[in-house]
């Protein structure tokens, strides 16, 4: 069971206020702007900016 | 009905929560899982609800996420997130409060006038009196804070009545005293004791004992939320105690007829920021929203032991 397309509407990117989108494993959540993971663990995103991974590329 | 609850997987809100989704609602619960105890209780608090599909989970912060969005849709808010611990709100520390009671709650309130709700429900505290001579404590007394804590939560029960004046934001703040029963956090009296009671460790009390308090179990605390969601004029400040003022040495001996043995106690010295005494004149919540506390405290007592008793043993989920 992923995360709601409910949920996924009110999330934003809590650094840039941005959008986000799901990444293709749906473990996590993506902003393009600020090269940053939001993990999704247990389905629980996790939107605080110090646990945040940097996308590496 | 769409609710938002701020500390959601903590001891009121996680309670607060089940009440909302019995009553129909749809819930969106944050949390922040602050340190300041293990994760795997604040878990636990919630492991049911989130097998319900009208709750909606967010590990974030206040600070950070972006509130106008969180906002969509919903029609009530019960903020009962807050940095706890009266003797902890000292020193460096007190950035966290300050941050998190105070500035978290005026930015929650900057949000509401974007993005309207029917109702703000503002969780405050009796320690916003302090050491006042006016026993029971009314709304109208001058609060009076004796510690870092207090002066947070007044500061934000402050702004939550200028947001009212100044731009129509439903608020209502209701003022718990201590608030007990399943869940209390690990820092708090109720739960240390029957830990080292279990534990078979002398029960620590602070000062000698006769501190009293209007201890308040929290399914009253629940109904209360309830209650100023649906009654309650805005704008305004309740009283939420549990009807009686207990020392803790009483409730002590009914620990003791609980677990049906003696219990040793080690008296120590007192903490900066304690109170001599709470109780809650409740003449107001009861005219005004109906509130009427319905757990005595050896009932809710009893809620607590069975609780912590399973986390002692490693059953925690609950
Ligand atoms: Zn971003």
């Amino acid at each position: 069971m992923a995360i709601s397309q409910e949920l996924l509407d009110i999330l934003a990117c809590p650094k840039c206020k941005g959008d986000i989108y799901l990444n293709e494993t749906k473990d996590g959540l993506i902003c393009d702007r600020c090269k940053l993971l939001y993990e999704i663990k247990d389905d629980i995103p996790i939107m605080l900016i110090d646990e945040a991974k940097p996308i590496e590329k | 009905m769409k609710c938002l609850v701020t500390g959601a997987a903590g001891f009121i809100g996680s309670h607060l929560s089940e009440y909302l989704i019995k009553k129909a609602c749809k819930v969106v619960g944050i949390d922040n899982f602050m340190d300041y105890y293990p994760r795997s209780i604040k878990e636990a608090n919630i492991a049911c609800l989130r097998k319900n599909l009208n709750f909606e989970f967010i590990e974030g912060s206040l600070l950070e996420v972006d509130l106008l969005r969180l906002l969509n849709g919903v029609d009530v808010i019960f903020h009962q997130s807050a940095q706890a611990g009266v003797r902890a709100s000292w020193g460096q520390n007190f950035k966290i409060y300050s941050d998190n009671n105070i500035l978290a709650t005026q930015m929650l309130l900057e949000a509401c006038k974007q993005s309207p709700v029917e109702k703000f429900v503002y969780a405050s505290s009796s320690s916003v009196y302090g050491d006042t001579k006016d026993l029971p404590m009314n709304e109208s007394s001058m609060p009076c804070p004796v510690s870092p804590y207090g002066v947070s939560k007044l500061a934000a029960e402050n702004l939550c009545c200028l947001y009212y004046k100044n731009f129509g934001i439903p608020t209502v703040s209701l003022r718990y005293f201590t608030v007990y029963g399943a869940r209390q956090r690990p820092d708090m009296a109720f739960h240390r004791f029957f830990r080292w009671a279990l534990e078979d460790k002398p029960l620590k009390v602070y000062g000698d004992g006769e501190q009293s308090r209007d201890f308040t179990h929290v399914d009253d605390i629940v109904e209360a939320n309830w209650l100023a969601f649906e009654k309650a004029m805005p704008g305004e400040v309740f009283n939420i105690g549990g009807g009686s003022r207990v020392t803790l040495n009483e409730v002590i001996e009914l620990m003791k007829e609980l677990l049906g043995r003696e219990l040793k106690v080690h008296y120590q010295g007192t903490q900066k920021g304690d109170v001599r005494h709470t109780l809650a004149n409740m003449t107001k919540a009861g005219e005004k929203v109906g509130y009427k506390p319905k757990v005595s405290i050896r009932d809710g007592l009893k809620t607590e032991y069975e609780w912590v008793k399973k986390l002692v043993s490693g059953r925690v989920v609950e």
